[in-house]
């Protein structure tokens, strides 16, 4: 076979391969039979956190990630709060929602502008990755509009500075509350630039509906076409109204018709969840329990369900906030309904949870109790087994710890968003796969249709690894039926 | 001049925590009001954040080169790792289309950038410290910037 001659390789850079590899095995007639998604191995997590004091577990869990580190700051305080079975005062809780809304600005400003939705957009899914990028983009929508997101994410730095106690890496969640109050000062800055903030979020909200999407015909077509469709279960955290919420609420699990599936507290969620394992897989793939693993398809039989915004959307009843909602509606209206099974409609619903983090970021900042001084109550109780739930800015975020009664870890636990994803990741690129790649020929675009999947669902593939030169390799191999490497692509 | 050194890395990760053992050395050698020393363990835009307003900032970070061997050391410069400008990564935009992106807006970026990579061995076991290996070349790292940035010691 001539194919197999000519080989093509195009090593990359790093050795980091393991971080995003996908191995792609061909039929004799040269079709795609099978596909295998890998990702890095982290190893020793339980043994590092066996015998440290359990509250140490806030400040470790979020050098996890350089990317979300309060979302494993926030769910680790919630669960040190059931660890010691204590309830925060409703100051603390409200202050660590507020820090977490401009958490999520911070997070989704740079998913928007710089990463998935703008580059592939603004610029179109068809033009070359070189020009896919933050220089597209600023080529685009003008070298002014990068200055003001820098000031809109140094805003939002600051206010989770003011929360967190520190820049990066927050340092304020204890059991039982945060380590210190706000004064009426600080609530008065983080106010003005809470307002900048909301009006920056309603200009992202229109640039992106009236520039990319109304100005682009081919884009609703693209983002319900079907190398990105799945019709899969949801879950995502909603308040006692039904509403999406990022930092409290029961996990909520709708069906891919949209009916209720399910709803759960923290403690309940091992009865709802469990994790498959592929031997060639280090992450495992979670699965809706009672329904059982049914294999990497999707549908109503299957128990695959994603996670992330437009996840977090399909599962709520609405936005608690009134731009929010209104924007809400018009996606479902053009989109065609609830659930929304389009992967790229992720892009959209980041939109709208930005402008809500913004309306939601104000609220609180004008909320009378947000100067309370009183936002810990000391835990007295001996300290157990608790879990905390918080919505990452990628997805549904599980922290369960085991302590013994002198508060040191036995365990710990965690699921996080990409693995929530997963199985769902893994049946985007083999569609993409299935689509691209026909009698042995590998069609070029396949290494962006695949990333495209992967920017949409935001992954966290290696938390946290700053090596330079600070990207994520991803290699494409793809082998013949009997296991010959015929073809790589790569990007690193 | 006003100078920054910025170990960067993550510390709980082994040896990719290396840049950081690096600063937390220089930090307790240096004694100038006008050397800065900070480590943080972010990437991309966030880097934005910590740079401005600095003259000459020196960047500590690990490296995984296809032939590098374990504890070498590279001096680079942004330009060294020009060719990563058209990609990205999918959570950050990488270090050299951050620094580019300071420049092109105009933000006030530092004149002098160096960087000091150390290969790394293992960086996806949990751990506080670096493996033997990269731990023995935090204080010839330490001794080569003070040296090399701040004249002979």
């Amino acid at each position: 076979m001539e194919e197999k001659a000519k080989r093509i390789t195009i090593s990359p850079i790093t050795r980091l391969e393991g971080h995003g590899k996908i191995e792609i095995f061909l039929d004799q007639q040269g079709e795609v039979e099978d596909v295998y998604f890998q990702t890095v191995e982290l190893r020793g997590f339980e043994r590092f956190c066996r015998g440290r004091p359990v509250e140490e577990m806030a400040r470790i869990t979020t050098r996890f990630c350089g990317v979300c580190p309060w979302a494993h700051h926030l769910a680790s305080a919630k669960c040190l709060d059931a660890v010691f079975k204590v309830e925060p005062p409703p100051a603390a809780k409200k202050l660590r929602e507020l820090g977490y809304c401009a958490h999520y600005i911070h997070s989704h400003l740079a998913h928007i502008y710089a990463l998935g939705g703008a580059p592939d957009f603004l610029i179109g899914p068809t033009a070359p990755p070189g020009e896919r990028n933050l220089w597209g983009v600023i080529a685009k929508v003008g070298l002014d509009i990068g200055k003001v997101v820098i000031k809109h994410r140094y805003y939002v730095q600051k206010i989770q500075d003011i929360i967190g106690g520190k820049t990066i890496h927050p340092v304020f969640g204890l059991p039982g509350g945060n380590s210190h109050p706000i004064t009426e000062e600080q609530r008065k800055e983080i106010e003005g630039m809470a307002k900048e903030l909301l009006e920056f979020a309603k200009y992202t909200m229109n640039l992106v509906l009236d520039e990319i999407i109304l100005k682009n015909k081919d884009y609703v077509d693209l983002i319900t076409g079907d190398v990105y469709y799945h019709k899969t279960y949801y879950m995502g955290l909603v308040d006692k109204n039904g509403k999406v919420n990022f930092y409290d609420g029961e996990v909520k699990v709708i069906d891919p018709d949209g009916n209720e599936y399910c709803r759960f507290r923290e403690d309940n969620y091992l009865e709802y969840i469990a994790e498959h394992v592929e031997p060639w897989s280090y992450l495992k793939f979670p699965y809706l329990k009672k329904i059982g693993w049914k294999g990497f398809v999707d549908g109503k039989d299957s128990s695959i369900y994603r996670v992330a915004p437009l996840a977090r959307l399909n599962v709520a009843d609405g936005m608690a906030t009134p731009e929010a909602q209104a924007a809400y509606e018009r996606m479902y209206d053009t989109l065609g309904g609830k659930p929304c099974h389009a992967t790229l409609g992720m892009h959209w619903a980041r939109v709208i949870e930005n402008l809500y983090a913004a309306e939601r970021l104000l609220e609180l900042a004008q909320d009378p109790e947000i100067t309370d001084k009183k936002v810990r109550v000391i835990p007295k109780e001996t300290p157990g087994e608790g879990v905390g739930i918080v919505e990452a800015p990628r997805g549904t975020l599980i922290h369960h710890y085991w302590a013994d009664e002198n508060g040191m870890v036995l365990n710990a636990n965690l699921i996080v968003a990409t693995g929530h994803n997963n199985a769902a990741m893994h049946m985007s690129v083999k569609r993409a796969a299935q689509k691209l790649i026909h009698n042995f020929k590998v069609d070029q675009g396949l290494l962006n249709m695949v990333e495209m999947a992967f920017r949409s669902y935001d992954p966290c593939l290696a938390c946290a690894t700053h090596s330079l030169p600070g990207q994520m390799p991803l290699k494409v191999s793809i082998y013949d039926s009997e296991r010959n490497l015929i073809k790589t692509l790569s990007r690193g | 001049m006003k100078t920054l050194i910025l170990g960067l890395g993550n510390p709980i990760r082994g040896d990719d925590g290396v840049g950081i053992r690096v600063a937390e050395e220089l930090r307790r050698q240096i004694k100038d009001e006008d050397i800065e020393v900070q480590e943080a363990s972010v990437g991309g835009l966030g880097i934005l954040d910590l740079i401005q307003g600095y003259d000459k900032v020196i960047i500590v970070d690990s490296i995984q080169t296809k032939d590098g061997q374990p504890g070498q050391i590279h001096r680079l410069k942004p330009s060294d790792l020009k060719s990563y400008i058209h990609t990205s990564w999918p959570h950050e935009v990488n270090l050299t289309t951050t620094l580019s992106l300071g420049d092109k807006l105009q933000l006030r970026m530092p004149k002098i950038i160096n960087i000091y990579a150390v290969e790394i061995k293992d960086d996806i076991t949990f751990a506080e410290e670096c493996t033997p290996e990269i731990s023995k070349v935090v204080p010839k790292v330490v001794h080569q910037i003070l040296s090399e940035e701040f004249g002979p010691v």
